[in-house]
């Protein structure tokens, strides 16, 4: 061996020797970095693109458009922040939620400042919470609805994972976990108040609302008992259970009954009524994991607060007649009539009586990881119209989601998804987490 | 002394015989972790370009088939728990705000490792021994599935005989087909008595380029109340740590 070869042969241990060290220090993990702090604060930043395809014979474009430059079109662009906090001291926590949003389109801008959620709460025992500010209760096992959510605001079934305003309110969580078929008990009782400036959107002033939700985990079966005492809304109860069949079979149910409900309607003449009765809502669903990674999510949803198809119907009659009429004569006073009604019942998310909701999605398509596209259907069963949004969704960049979303809304003349605002909708969204 | 042949001759004559499976998976149980403990845990995700995406999980355990993990890394996963009791998992989403049942074969992270691998309990509570095979320096274990609920229908593993902690496992789907292979790397003391491997790595058929690997930190034995196991428990798990 000459000197040469004896230099390489160094190099070559000394390199070798530096790959199995690094090899070893490959992986190395401290995790004093992630100690608990006394206070925490993260959120996400989102800018947003929307592109509407405006539908002009549509009931909800009439009212909404009303007395604006008529359009085919309407590009909105959205900066949202949203921010997360926690602050600990003692036996207690103080958490917050914010959002904030600037809006910009063709025709306004327009800005939002909402406290989502910030309460106080101690824990003198692992089985006992006592809480109170504001807070989102979520109730329910239904993904695109819960008609056991009584004291929330209603869930948007486009999306219905996004973070939602809570209410003004005390509650409290006891958990009791014991051995045998019925292994957890767990109560929440809840006050919400009513006043003038307190909840003021959840019903009629002047009352505290209670409610309470009993979570039972028997024999591997979620199942919650649910009620809410007559107050700013009339009273009502409920149940849902979730199971499942196998490891990648779900099945869930919820089931509401709403006693002395008010429902307004109105025939096509403007005239209106208010019915009161029970309102039965119920809700059957699934959540089915293939062996090729896609997830399906199936649900029918009988909405007993609903607007039968006539009655439906009868409302977009409305709203096409006293548009003529107030295009013809210049008289408002039916449409302003109309215009109410869509601002209420007639103008939720959902206000049919039969569902039902579809969504494939598949993780890891096409073998890129993180990468998942999604299929989601919602149809209108009295009417037939429907609702189909295909999506892309990367979350692959660190801290970074990418969202491309496509809604198409097809229905004929009054109809539910024929008589909204646009008839094709396409979003795509970048957040940045913190 | 014809009583000690007579015994030597059995022992050589029967090695298997004293190969008990059950013993040894009961002791491969204990020696990975304490049955009630916490520990931090970090998973990171290599994409076939080398690009990597990291996450951190705080985890509980007690008993033999109660398990919650806390995400506190990356931001877009943090406050996200996920809660298993035996068969059954949930998940919690703080801004969806409740939780939702999830399957052992999906993956929370996205990753190769999947929710059984994440939430993993004891061997024995899921899988029965059926053969256990002496090899040179180790022992094969071939376990079965009790329930059809388990992620792995049959896993292979390999147990190292002097410390009695696996090296390998090859996990199967009932069609025979192999869906993973875990490594365990890194055998380091954490005190108290529990030494372990610090490092995981798996790699699957499935995803050809990737690779996951788990990296243990900070565990010890601790008890926990049975509350803290509960789906009305999850979004203040993270006021439990330290």
């Amino acid at each position: 061996m000459n000197f040469t070869q004896r230099q390489w042969l160094l190099v070559s241990l000394a390199f070798v020797s530096a790959s199995a060290a690094q090899a070893a220090d490959e992986y190395s993990f401290d995790a004093s970095g992630f100690e608990k702090k006394p206070f925490e604060l993260g959120g996400y930043a989102q800018i947003k693109q929307d592109h509407f395809s405006l539908n002009r014979n549509g009931a909800f474009y009439k009212l909404g458009y009303f007395g604006d430059p008529q359009r085919e079109s309407l590009d909105r662009s959205t900066a949202t922040v949203e921010l997360t906090g926690k602050l600990r001291g003692g036996i207690g926590t103080f958490d917050f939620h914010t959002h904030s949003d600037i809006q910009h389109d063709q025709l306004a801008n327009s800005s939002n400042n909402v406290l989502y959620e910030a309460a106080y709460s101690i824990r003198p025992d692992p089985g006992m919470t006592l809480e109170a500010g504001k807070r989102t209760l979520r109730w329910g096992k239904g993904y695109a609805w819960n008609p056991i959510g009584f004291v929330e605001r209603p869930k948007d079934p486009n999306d219905p994972d996004l973070a939602r305003e809570g209410y003004g309110m005390v509650n409290a969580d006891l958990i009791v976990n014991r051995d045998g078929p019925l292994q957890t008990i767990a109560f929440t009782p809840v006050l919400l108040p009513v006043e003038r400036n307190v909840n003021s959107d959840f019903g009629s002033t002047g009352h505290l609302n209670p409610a309470a939700k009993l979570y039972l985990l028997y024999r591997d079966t979620d199942i919650d008992f649910a009620w809410q005492g007559s107050g700013s809304r009339p009273g009502r109860y409920g149940m849902d259970f979730s199971r499942n069949l196998a490891s990648n079979f779900e099945i869930h149910g919820e089931w509401a009954r709403i006693r002395n409900f008010v429902k307004p309607v109105t025939d096509s003449l403007g005239h209106s009524t208010s019915e009161v009765g029970n309102a039965t809502s119920y809700l059957v669903g699934l959540r089915y994991l293939t062996e090729g990674d896609t997830t399906y999510i199936a649900e029918y949803y009988r909405n007993g607060t609903g607007y039968s198809d006539e009655e439906a119907r009868q409302f977009y009659q409305l709203v096409d007649d006293a548009f003529i009429q107030q295009q013809q004569t210049g008289n408002s006073a039916l449409f302003q009539r109309a215009l109410a009604l869509g601002q209420g019942s007639y103008g939720r998310p959902n206000p049919g009586q039969r569902y039902t909701y579809f969504r494939a999605q598949q993780k890891d398509a096409l073998g890129i990881i993180y990468f998942q596209p999604a299929l989601t259907a919602m149809i209108n069963l009295n009417d037939h119209s429907y609702q189909v949004t295909p999506e892309l969704l990367y979350t692959g960049i660190k801290n970074l989601d990418l969202r491309l979303r496509f809604y198409a809304l097809r229905g004929s003349r009054l109809t539910e998804f024929g008589e909204k605002q646009n008839s094709n909708r396409l979003e795509l969204y970048a957040r940045y987490y913190f | 002394m014809k009583k000690i042949l007579c015994l030597i001759c059995c022992l050589v004559a029967f090695p298997a015989m004293a190969i008990d499976g059950t013993q040894i998976l009961e002791k491969v149980d204990r020696n990975l972790e304490p049955e009630s403990y916490e520990a931090y845990r970090q998973l990171i995700d290599i994409q076939p370009d080398g690009s990597k995406k990291e996450y951190v999980l705080y985890t509980m355990k007690k008993g033999r088939d109660k398990v919650v993990a806390l995400f506190l890394s990356p931001p877009s996963d943090k406050g996200r728990v996920t809660l298993r009791l035996g068969d059954n998992m949930w998940l919690y989403i703080p801004d969806v705000g409740k939780p939702i049942r999830i399957t052992s074969l999906q993956s929370v992270t996205g990753s190769i490792f999947n929710n059984a691998d994440i939430l993993r309990i004891d061997y024995t509570a899921e899988y029965n021994v059926e053969a256990a095979e002496e090899k040179l320096d180790s022992i094969l274990l071939s376990l079965k599935a009790k329930t059809g609920e388990v992620a792995y229908d049959r896993l292979k593993m390999w147990v190292d005989k002097k410390a009695l902690l696996p090296t390998t496992i090859e996990a199967y789907a009932a069609s025979g087909l192999l869906l993973k292979t875990l490594h365990f790397k890194n055998i380091k003391d954490f005190g108290g008595g529990i030494k372990r491997p610090a490092t995981l790595e798996t790699d699957s058929p499935l995803y050809k380029g990737y690779k996951s690997v788990m990296l243990w930190a900070g565990i010890k034995k601790t008890n926990f109340r049975d509350e803290v196991f509960t789906l009305n428990y999850l979004p203040r798990i993270q006021e439990l740590r330290k």
